[in-house]
């Protein structure tokens, strides 16, 4: 009995030594960004590097914040990676439920299209993208920087896949009580599958705000720029101003961490799906 | 309810869009709508006292030249995003009126520059005032194709104390190159030596011994003279008198630290050497780089180059180019940025003569580049696939390096390379 609990003791143990070496892993990077934004220009490119700033210079803030328009950045990038986020959801969503529910004439060859859209590169489409963009007239406009992402093959491929292990029965019997498809969807379906969804939305999010060839391609005003465009400011040909870049990029991340933290526990709860009675 | 107030919170962002665009609008037209004056965009990809550089040039020129002509500056990123910018845009047809551009972003789209031949025939102030190798690069495509503007070369920046304290000049031939090296390696157990472009390196190691580096049917150097210079790359490195940086790193940092001795780059990198780190206290030196059997120092920067069709606009650009290469702004710029001038008269002229007699790091490296203004020369990259030679020539020089190749092993892997590029 107390052998048996010594050994679920160490057991547990060794599982959080594990983790918590995962966890030191996974946040040095973090913690070298932090770290590095305070220290001086010189002490940042010295030889063995130091972990914690000698000075500590919050000025680097100062003058990484002042050295382009950053809230307008802010503003701009907000805009852009929500309303991206939103859309992104809005399409996967009603595109996944036909794909995996409903049935259509040529539901498996307008799949399989869609499907074959992921073999071709993001950068064969940069180009033509950008001409259409600006034949539209849309140059230096937040539309232009939206509306080419606003559908995602790969959620769409993804949200299919967990629509699609939603049992029948479930959908059988909400048309029985005289549920309409869009109302199963949304009161049933999405509810069921909200980590998937917020899984989406986090990555959509994610990838839309660090960004940064399309949103400059399609921009020129400085009222437009986006924050991944600030970054590049400290960085010349023949050296870089890293204690700048860092407090730059501690500033841009800033908003994810809080996104992720206030989406934590969607993504935390484990895939608890309602069964089916009988 | 909750689809109400989706809706509701839709409508909401759209008139907050609207609103946000309206105002960048407002803004734009505002500065464009001046009468009969001709407003020109310029992209460029200068940042820090560059770009405050330009920028004060840039007002100086708006408000003195007396034509109504308004340049709105638009910085587009680093080179590389102002590439791939001007690489989509050419596609689209909407280049700007004008942009900085190397030689080999434009290779895709020549016919979209406009010829400044007749411009420098008709309204210029001295062509041959042009230091000559500026002048041949910009005629490579059978036509004047841009001014250049803004023009580094490539010194030696070197731990001027830790030589003084070995007894050490900056190594002036290959040979000193070799024993500069030996006496570094063994008193400080450091290299001596570092080049920020492994390609241009070749280039300039290949020019010193008389071989020849590339055009637009291959690379030129399987030859004896070649395969020496190569050979002697190689000995620099497994000798470790010269080592290599890693991705996303400069040889600044290496010397701030004393990590190395010295190294090879762009002169306007000198603003990123720290001398002042605590316990790194050392007086920087820069030379002229060291020479072979011939002369030669790699010149880079880019030029400026016309894309607009419209007349009007054209003369606007004109103007501007000319202000811009002008003696008087190139000194001005020269000594705010550490870029080489663009004219000899701008050189010769007082205030430059004075800025390169003082003793801050910017006169130290400009009076180096000055001494090797001579041998200096401009790669031709006006052949497609030029820039991709540039890549393709780092990434297998710095392999065979790291594997300890030999040297004809390095030139095959090395015309293999390039000659994929090409055919």
């Amino acid at each position: 009995m107390k052998s048996r609990k010594a050994v679920t003791v160490l057991v547990e143990i060794v599982k959080y030594v594990v983790l918590i070496a995962g966890a030191l892993f996974t946040l040095l990077p973090f913690v070298w960004m932090v770290l590095s934004s305070l220290k001086s220009g010189g002490e940042i490119i010295m030889i063995p590097p130091t972990l914690f700033p000698k000075k500590v210079l919050f000025s680097n803030y100062v003058e990484a914040w002042t050295a382009a328009p950053f809230p307008r950045y802010f503003l701009n990038t907000v805009l852009v990676a929500g309303i991206t986020t939103v859309g992104v959801l809005l399409t996967s969503i009603l595109s996944a439920f036909a794909f995996a529910r409903l049935d259509f004439p040529g539901k498996k060859i307008v799949f399989s299209l869609f499907m074959a859209t992921l073999m071709i590169p993001g950068e064969m489409l940069l180009i033509t993208n950008f001409v259409t963009i600006t034949k539209l007239g849309w140059m230096d406009t937040y539309q232009a920087m939206i509306v080419p992402w606003l559908a995602n093959v790969f959620y769409t491929y993804l949200l299919t896949q967990f629509f699609s292990s939603v049992p029948d029965a479930l959908y059988l019997a909400a048309k029985v009580d005289k549920c309409s498809d869009l109302k199963f969807l949304f009161k049933i379906m999405v509810p069921m599958n909200k980590n998937a969804i917020t899984t989406v939305a986090i990555l959509s999010f994610i990838g839309s705000w660090n960004s940064f060839l399309w949103p400059l391609l399609v921009t020129n005003s400085k009222e437009m720029r986006v924050l991944s465009y600030g970054l590049v400011r400290f960085q010349s040909e023949a050296g870089a101003q890293y204690q700048l870049i860092m407090a730059a990029s501690c500033i841009l991340v800033l908003p994810i961490v809080v996104v992720y933290l206030i989406l934590r526990k969607y993504i935390l709860e484990g895939m608890a799906y309602t069964g089916v009675k009988g | 309810m909750k689809t109400k107030r989706l809706v509701a919170m839709g409508i909401a962002a759209v008139m907050g869009l609207n609103l946000l665009t309206a105002c960048g609008n407002g803004s734009t037209s505002s500065s464009s709508g001046s009468g009969e004056g001709v407003t020109i965009t310029f992209w460029h990809a200068m940042s820090n006292a560059q770009e405050q550089s330009l920028t004060e040039l840039t007002d100086k020129f708006n408000a003195e030249n007396g034509q109504g002509i308004t340049v709105e500056l638009v910085n587009q990123g680093a080179y590389k995003d102002l590439e791939s910018k001007l690489t989509a845009n050419a596609a689209a047809d909407t280049l700007p009126d004008m942009a900085q551009a190397y030689n080999n972003y434009v290779t895709d789209y020549v016919d979209k520059i406009v010829p400044l031949d007749d411009f420098v025939k008709n309204d210029f102030d001295n062509w041959e005032d042009i230091v000559e190798g500026y002048r041949i690069e910009n005629s490579e495509y059978g036509f004047i194709s841009g001014l250049p503007f803004n023009k580094s070369t490539y010194p030696f920046f070197y731990n001027k104390t830790m030589f003084d304290e070995l007894g050490l000049e900056p190594p002036k031939t290959w040979e000193d190159l070799e024993t500069c090296g030996a006496v570094i390696l063994e008193k400080k157990g450091i290299p001596m030596l570092g080049y920020d472009s492994m390609c241009d390196m070749l280039e300039i190691f290949l020019r010193q011994n008389g071989a020849q580096y590339v055009d637009e049917t291959g690379a030129l150097f399987n030859t004896p003279e070649g395969l020496e210079a190569v050979e002697f790359i190689l000995g620099l490195y497994e000798k470790g008198y010269a080592r290599l940086i890693g991705e996303d790193s400069y040889f600044s940092n290496l010397m701030s630290a004393e990590q190395i001795a010295g190294y090879v780059g762009s002169c306007a990198g000198v603003t990123y050497i720290v001398t002042d780190n605590e316990g790194h206290e050392f007086e920087l030196g820069v030379a002229p780089i060291a020479q072979g059997k011939y002369n030669a120092a790699y010149n880079a920067g880019t030029n400026l180059m016309m894309f607009t069709k419209d007349e009007a606009k054209q003369k606007a650009v004109w103007e501007y180019m000319k202000f811009l290469t002008s003696a008087e702004s190139q000194v001005k710029w020269s000594i705010d940025t550490g870029y080489v001038p663009v004219r000899t008269s701008a050189y010769e002229s007082d205030t430059y003569q004075e800025f390169m007699n003082g003793d801050t790091p910017g006169a130290i490296t400009a009076r180096a580049a000055y001494g090797q203004a001579p041998y200096g020369y401009v790669p031709s990259n006006y052949f497609k696939g030029a820039n991709e030679i540039r890549n393709k020539v780092s990434d297998t020089l710095t392999m065979c390096i790291s594997e300890g190749r030999t040297a004809q092993e390095t030139v095959d892997a090395l015309v293999q390379a390039i000659d994929e590029v090409v055919k």
